[in-house]
């Protein structure tokens, strides 16, 4: 382990000495709490743009506009409809008209709740309560402070919260997968590094703030019926790198302790329960429960809601938001908020969370404020014979890969025939049908994967779009209600490119391309239903459907 | 691209077949050889490709559950632990293993026996993992697996066979195996269900032709979106399409049929010696790593029938294999990696079985980088634990890694952390290689 440290400790003593140009420059005084908040995203972003020169994207066109915004709050690409809806407002007002209808609409919450549900469970096996817990605290419109806090102190036995507590429940076999999780998805802090030895990079971190992290969780466990429940005592003890037996304190990461108030047991009641929490564990019919006077779970979350300086619950939050909307965080990678790894635009970072606390940690309205930015809709084009400038200069809108469900739904839509969905001003109709798209979905998403870091398309992928009978068999029949049916039934060829074009990729066909599809559907000796059929699956299989861009 | 594309005359509006071809062929050029990882080490380019000319591959002999070192390569007979059988002796002079594999005890030439792994965690879940990655995984880290990384370092990006094969056709045990912070290019092709990849063949309602243009068709559609946006998932998106015909064409690769009935007949009718024969062809043709999983070898309870049993197979499966590899010349480029997740106890308990054990066990490495008749470190007269030559997981990794001329200490950086190949501090056993 020795040579282990000494070679991370090596490693990153450069990065360390640059990193003190940024935690140098002291952070100016903060626009004023009344900005808006997509005023101040586009102040803070060219702000920076300027002192670098960098002639940033202008915006994209409406209609990338129209399908990066639905991608993003919907978790779709929009209908035929909604694509001309879209087009009929008034050209001013437009975006606005669609972030407010959006965020009303059930589209909006599955959608959110899908996100929280991949940030949260990932690929963690869950009974589906936990989806369930995430769609109704959404839809309640549920502060982030009191999602948290469900989500740690949650138990079965509550009423509406129950599901939050699968969150702990799917960890709680493994203690550091619980601690380290916990660190990284809510306050955007790896401290896996800082359990051998202090962390290498960040001063600040010691073995103190992994073993304390630790430390809330360690009473921790789950009977033989899968009931989560705390043991009223038990303490983590930890050798230091000097070899030296140390017992961790409830330190929260922040510095701060929590006091300890497990009442004393004497050495046999403490003997006796340890059997009966045994048994618990061990036996189904146990038939009692063990309960806990003071609960160290709950004391992390309180600190963590109390935490007034570091604001690691909020800053995470606001950061991972930004990185879903943005496809960087201001913080890369999210979970090294530190001091060694400054955010791109530590001054927006600061005023965002300052205002979502203000807000009572409303997710919508950040979620509303970076979707209405400049810098959110810029054009995701950069000329192919330039260098672009880094992506953290936000210069250029990233191109996202979609997740499982967004592709999943987004197939779902599209390879309908436009004439089978509703309008988009009768919602009532909409949010019956929502529900069945989003059932759907479910039963393509495992074809697909989640993207993270590094995130490539696997060759499975396109042998799946290239091969599978679902692909050829269901989404490309030629029946009325799909896509290839309606082409068929547009007599001028022109006209079905278009149809095809608006209804799969939310956008005009170019010239060229009007022509190269039309050649191809006017092939000699082909079946026309074939090539519309063809021409479809290439849409289908294409790079511009697979990506938010 | 290798359609066929004759017989069909000029059409109407000048736009053959033909046409669409040759577009789209010009349109997948540009940036399709791009290095798609964006987990840059130090390694130079040049050594990387002189590495990659020597072909090496390998196969690994999964064997599920963990095998036990007394009845395979370290028995320890007439010892309380050793159980009833006999030791035999083998081609080399000096080196002894379990009468349950006596075809091997002949081809000892090829092989390295190791007796002394230690690798402490005996689970399956997390022993497993440990034994495919070569560490303990640290929260936040999604490390790859052995197949990952030799396909990420022996694979060519352009290669049009799969590059890491993985067969697992019974339930107890199965994984998948993970490609880790790598990415979603070096995951396994997984063959679960049947001896046939998912999705690797055409169906049935579109000819070859028109499966080939709809693609060309794809490709010149894809052009505009691509150009413009040049980034790391958008070029896996263009380079997993330009795979999908070469994978389709390696589909007979996963034939048997298609060996000569000599051959078939040579490695027999057990589902492991014939997923054996497809792996050799496999590496015939070019493939960097192959894993052929055997269940169950979990003998808690009458753990010496389960032992004749499996190791019956074994012997059989990897002397035809290392046999028929070895006539054909690939034995010399082929590392054939015999490995569990941990062994078995020293103690025989009520039922006659062995538990979960992996303070002293052992492994083998047959073929390219090894230096055959070898038997390397001791464990004691009971085999309760090592007392020569301990080696850890990692250390066991590394060796892999070095038999195939790969830099165990070669890193990649996962944003600013340094990740070693192999993992800090281990070294490879020089003495069972070449």
């Amino acid at each position: 382990m020795r040579v282990a440290l000494m070679h991370l400790l090596l490693r990153f003593a450069f990065i360390s000495v640059s990193s003190l140009a940024f935690t140098g420059a002291q952070a100016q005084e903060l626009l004023s709490p009344n900005t808006e908040v997509a005023v101040a995203v586009d102040h803070y972003i060219a702000e920076k743009l300027q002192s670098r020169s960098i002639e940033p994207r202008p915006v994209a066109d409406d209609a990338t506009v129209l399908r990066r915004t639905m991608l993003d709050l919907a978790g779709r690409v929009p209908t035929a409809k909604e694509y001309q809806w879209y087009f009929e407002q008034p050209e001013t007002v437009r975006r606005d008209m669609l972030v407010d209808r959006l965020m009303q609409s059930s589209d909006f919450d599955f959608h959110l709740r899908n996100s929280l549900d991949e940030l949260l469970l990932a690929n963690r096996p869950n009974d589906g309560e936990f989806r369930e817990y995430l769609l109704w605290a959404v839809r309640q419109k549920r502060p982030w402070d009191q999602m948290f806090r469900d989500m740690l102190t949650a138990r079965q036995a509550d009423g509406a919260e129950k599901g939050a507590v699968q969150f702990v429940s799917s960890r709680v076999r493994d203690l550091d997968d619980l601690t380290n999780d916990t660190a990284m998805l809510f306050f955007g802090v790896n401290v896996s590094c800082a359990k051998c030895h202090d962390h290498p990079l960040v001063e600040a971190w010691k073995q103190d703030h992994f073993y304390g992290m630790q430390a809330f969780f360690k009473r921790t466990f789950i009977t033989r019926k899968n009931v989560i429940s705390e043991k009223p005592f038990g303490e983590v003890k930890f050798k230091t790198t000097e070899g030296e037996e140390k017992s961790a304190t409830l330190m929260f990461l922040n510095g701060s302790v929590a006091e300890d108030k497990t009442p004393k047991f004497a050495d046999d009641e403490r003997k006796q329960l340890e059997q009966q929490i045994q048994k618990l564990e061990r036996d189904e019919n146990a038939g009692y429960v063990i309960s806990a006077s003071f609960s160290p779970r709950r004391e992390l979350a309180e600190l963590a809601i109390r935490d007034d300086k570091e604001r690691f619950l909020a800053k995470n939050i606001v950061n991972r938001t930004w990185l879903r909307l943005m496809g960087l965080g201001l913080v890369d990678p999210p979970d090294q908020m530190h001091e060694a790894n400054p955010a791109s635009h530590p001054e927006l970072l600061d005023w965002l969370t300052r205002d979502f606390v203000a807000s009572g940690y409303d997710l919508r309205r950040l979620i509303r404020g970076i979707a209405l930015s400049q810098a959110y809709a810029r054009s995701s084009e950069w000329p192919a014979d330039e260098t672009p400038p880094a992506a953290s200069t936000y210069a250029f809108a990233t191109t996202k890969a979609l997740t499982p469900r967004q592709l999943a739904a987004s197939l779902m839509v599209v390879i309908r025939s436009p004439d089978n969905w509703p309008s988009p001003e009768d919602s009532v109709a909409w949010n019956k049908l929502r529900n069945d798209l989003e059932n759907q979905a479910g039963g393509w998403t495992r074809e697909f994967e989640q993207p993270g870091e590094n995130f490539q398309i696997a060759v499975d992928e396109a042998l799946f779009f290239s091969n599978n009978d679902r692909i050829t068999k269901d989404l490309l029949r030629d029946g009325g209600d799909r896509i290839v049916g309606k082409l068929k039934s547009i007599e001028d060829n022109s006209q079905a490119v278009d149809q095809l074009w608006v209804t799969v990729l939310n956008r005009k066909p170019s010239d060229e391309e009007i022509q190269t599809a039309t050649d191809w559907i006017e092939r000699e000796n082909i079946d026309r239903v074939e090539s519309l059929r063809s021409l479809t699956w290439a849409l289908l299989a294409s790079p511009e459907l697979r990506f938010n861009h | 691209m290798a359609s066929n594309i004759s017989g069909l005359g000029p059409q109407k509006n000048g736009l053959s077949r033909r046409r669409f071809l040759s577009a789209a062929a010009a349109g997948v050029t540009a940036g399709s050889v791009a290095d798609m990882t964006a987990i840059h080490g130090l390694r130079s380019e040049a050594l990387a490709s002189e590495l990659k000319k020597q072909n090496k591959r390998v196969i690994l002999l999964w064997l599920a559950g963990g095998a036990s070192q007394f009845e395979t390569w370290d028995p320890k007979p007439g010892a309380k632990t050793g159980g009833p059988f006999r030791a035999i002796p083998t081609n080399v002079t000096g080196i002894h293993i379990s009468e349950l594999l006596p075809e091997l005890a002949k081809r000892m030439q090829h092989t390295a026996i190791i007796r002394s792994l230690n690798t402490k965690i005996a689970d399956h879940g997390t022993g497993a993992a440990l034994m495919e990655c070569g560490r303990v995984g640290d929260p936040g880290v999604k490390y790859p697996d052995i197949g990952a990384v030799v396909a990420r370092e022996l694979g060519r990006l352009e290669s049009k066979v799969p590059d890491y094969v993985s067969l697992y056709t019974s339930t107890e045990g199965r994984r998948k195996g993970t490609s880790g912070f790598l990415g979603a290019r070096y995951s396994p092709m997984f063959l679960s269900e049947s001896m046939t990849p998912p999705n690797i063949v055409r169906p049935d309602i579109i000819s070859e032709i028109d499966h080939h243009d709809r693609a060309a068709l794809r490709d010149v559609l894809a052009k505009r979106f691509t150009t413009a946006r040049r980034n790391q998932a958008v070029d896996s998106h263009m380079s997993a399409y330009q795979r999908v015909h070469g994978l389709m064409a390696s589909a007979d690769l996963f034939d048997i049929e298609r060996e000569p009935e000599s051959v078939r007949n040579r490695y027999g009718s057990s589902q492991f010696a014939q997923q054996c024969l497809i792996a050799r062809r496999l590496v015939e043709a070019d493939v960097p790593f192959v894993k052929v999983a055997r269940a169950w070898w979990d003998s808690h309870g009458q753990n010496f029938e389960t032992h004749q049993e499996l190791c019956a197979d074994l012997d059989h499966s990897m002397s035809v294999l290392l046999d028929d590899l070895s006539e054909r010349g690939l034995l010399e480029h082929t590392l054939v990696i015999t490995l569990g997740e941990f062994g078995r106890t020293p103690g025989i308990n009520a039922s006659l079985g062995r538990d979960h054990f992996a303070s002293a066990w052992s492994c083998s490495l047959s073929g390219a980088g090894i230096r055959g008749g070898v038997a390397y470190g001791k464990t004691d007269d009971e085999g309760q634990r090592v007392v020569e030559g301990e080696a850890s997981a990692g250390d066991l990794f590394a060796t892999i890694l070095a038999a195939l001329g790969i830099d165990h200490q070669h890193e990649y950086m996962l944003g600013s952390r340094p990740i070693p190949l192999a993992d800090f501090g281990t070294n490879p056993i020089r003495d069972v290689l070449a």
